[in-house]
């Protein structure tokens, strides 16, 4: 059956990249060093001087969902770098010259990235109970808070892929992660609510998806009131969609 | 004589048809120009021809990694345009620059690909056993391919290409960068290959040596065109064959040569240069008709026509331009991904 093969093809994919992470996993240990960084300098010092209005939460609670956010957002909009490196030593001409469809290999690259996120998420999960942040442990809002990773990871780096294929090269995509990330990130409601931003910065935070990830994070691991998760899940789910349908069209011009 | 390969092969089944294949690049450079070909099944067809000539273009399209801007392609018939997946599903494909993943084991390189190439789950593990066993790659398959050299990683790269049982196998520069002995194996497999389950293959290569010992048929290529097409021993007739040059002792009589051996293309005092369609297999015959006829040899020699001449003859430039520019590469990606 096609969508079995399908489906088949792109957990291959993820595997590929699973098996290499287990033979080397320094780049993933290496990467928790920035988002702790994050919590335990950043957080700690504006948690000791409550210098920002994070409603009923302590300030620590107020930027775990964002820094977790924010780390799986590097790990996927890099996530480019990679494809371009492993077009450059051929390993995406051989996958795109087997007989598996091409969007199953895209769709399986971005299960890839999320595999990365899913990892970062655990650590962060660990070391903010390590230093006593109070999240809801909750079951069914971890899975939740998982699957939003997991989304969230996709929509980024089939969005990372889909810039590769124009790009085309290393040096580029490192300029295009720089240019996109702190923007993404400063624009969102990461590390401050989005009342204390100015007018003009409140409407650029509207239509970042970053909001909505960390929005719905947030309301699983802390608040506990799901109002707002709907939205948040579907524009993210269009949103991966999207970047997905159009990686799949694109990932051929990589070659070229 | 030895027997024409064309003709022991033979088979009306046609592999791979290009007709009028075009391919355009953006920037305007035709890489391939009108070219029309057919391989058959069972052969060892080589695209012959300098850096920029088009063989990998052509090749890349077969595989469908690139679009041709005209013409047709069929690859046993399917055309490869509109079902480029069934189409893959038949080749084995082993690109110039190297493709397997440094990062994983020989194993997990052939397991992932098995698995991309939908190999039954009960003959996998089977099948890329084979595959390793074939390669001799068994000893090393759980070692991490980075640590593999130049040659082991190109057996892995064949290997690989091996485990879905292609019908075609398609090499592009296959020995690019290795060292003689490693070259070697890899045409032994190459030739074994062919001859024990009949795969189809078609290579690409700049290398004359490589193109004569190996392939059944040889197209030329240059600038996007198909210059010659035609067997080895047939192209190098073509341009007339070896001259096997006779020194003599002392000044040599006036004789009548036989022509079956050759024809006297030159000749003074002390020398003659006889022109004919095997310089080895004349060798013999022209030491047994001066011995005859009781003149001393000093020496003989022979200068045999090769791809290079034919080449020469029909592309008007040498085949060895701009060559060292991609085995450089390639020799580098050796060094970068083993370590």
């Amino acid at each position: 059956m096609n969508f079995l093969r399908f489906i088949m093809s792109s957990i291959t994919v993820a595997e590929m990249e699973a098996r290499k992470i287990r033979h080397d996993s320094t780049e993933l240990w290496t990467r928790i060093i920035q988002p702790a960084l994050w919590l335990l300098v950043f957080g700690e010092t504006f948690n000791t001087i409550r210098a920002m209005p994070s409603g009923s939460f302590s300030y620590i609670q107020f930027i775990t969902p964002g820094i977790l956010a924010q780390s799986v957002l590097f790990i996927s909009i890099f996530y480019g770098i990679t494809v371009v490196w492993e077009k450059d030593v051929g390993i995406i001409t051989k996958l795109l010259s087997t007989p598996s469809p091409r969007s199953s290999i895209v769709l399986g690259k971005s299960l890839a990235a999320s595999l990365r996120g899913v990892f970062q998420a655990i650590v962060i999960f660990a070391l903010s109970l390590l230093i006593g942040v109070k999240i809801r442990l909750d079951p069914f809002d971890i899975v939740g808070v998982f699957a939003v990773v997991i989304l969230f990871a996709m929509c980024f780096s089939s969005l990372s892929m889909l810039l590769a294929s124009y790009m085309k090269t290393r040096d580029r995509m490192m300029g295009i992660g720089q240019a996109l990330t702190m923007p993404l990130f400063f624009a969102s409601n990461a590390i401050y609510p989005i009342s204390v931003m100015p007018t003009w910065l409140k409407y650029i935070s509207i239509a970042n998806p970053l909001s909505y990830v960390v929005d719905a994070i947030r309301s699983m691991l802390l608040v506990g009131t799901y109002k707002n998760l709907p939205i948040d899940i579907l524009a993210l789910t269009v949103s991966t969609t999207l970047f997905l349908v159009l990686a799949s069209r694109t990932i051929k011009k990589l070659l070229e | 004589m030895h027997p024409d390969p064309t003709t022991l092969k033979a088979s009306s089944v046609i592999a791979i048809e290009a007709g009028n294949l075009t391919k355009i690049y953006r920037d305007g450079i035709r890489a391939v120009n009108d070219v029309s070909f057919s391989v058959k099944q069972g052969e060892i067809f080589g695209l012959l021809g300098p850096n920029g000539a088009g063989k990998t273009t052509t090749m890349k399209m077969i595989v469908t990694l690139a679009k041709a801007t005209s013409g047709t392609l069929n690859v046993f018939g399917i055309n490869v345009f509109k079902s480029p997946e069934t189409v893959r599903e038949m080749l084995g494909y082993v690109p110039q620059s190297i493709s397997v993943d440094t990062d994983l084991t020989a194993y997990e390189n052939l397991l992932i690909f098995a698995k991309l190439s939908y190999v039954d789950k009960k003959e996998r593990n089977e099948r890329i056993k084979n595959a390793l066993e074939y390669m001799d790659l068994t000893g090393r398959a759980n070692d991490l391919v980075k640590r593999y050299s130049g040659g082991m990683m190109r057996r892995l790269e064949i290997a690989q290409a091996l485990v879905n049982l292609p019908k075609i196998l398609l090499l592009d520069e296959p020995s690019i960068g290795l060292d003689p002995s490693s070259k070697k194996q890899v045409w032994k497999r190459i030739k074994q290959l062919n001859q024990d389950f009949g795969i189809t293959i078609l290579i690409t290569t700049h290398d004359m040596g490589e193109a004569d010992e190996l392939c059944d048929r040889i197209a030329i290529m240059s600038e996007g065109k198909i210059a010659i097409l035609g067997s080895p021993t047939d192209l190098k007739k073509d341009v007339g064959g070896d001259i096997v040059t006779v020194n003599f002792v002392s000044s040599c009589p006036t004789i009548s040569f036989p022509k079956e051996i050759g024809k006297i293309i030159h000749n003074n005092e002390k020398s003659i240069q006889i022109l004919t369609t095997n310089g080895e297999e004349a060798i013999p015959l022209i030491a047994d008709f001066f011995r005859s006829h009781e003149i001393r040899v000093e020496s003989i020699s022979i200068n045999k026509a090769n791809l290079d001449d034919v080449f020469m003859k029909y592309a008007k430039r040498r085949l060895e331009d701009g060559l060292y520019k991609d085995i450089r590469k390639t020799r580098r990606d050796f060094v970068r991904y083993s370590r």
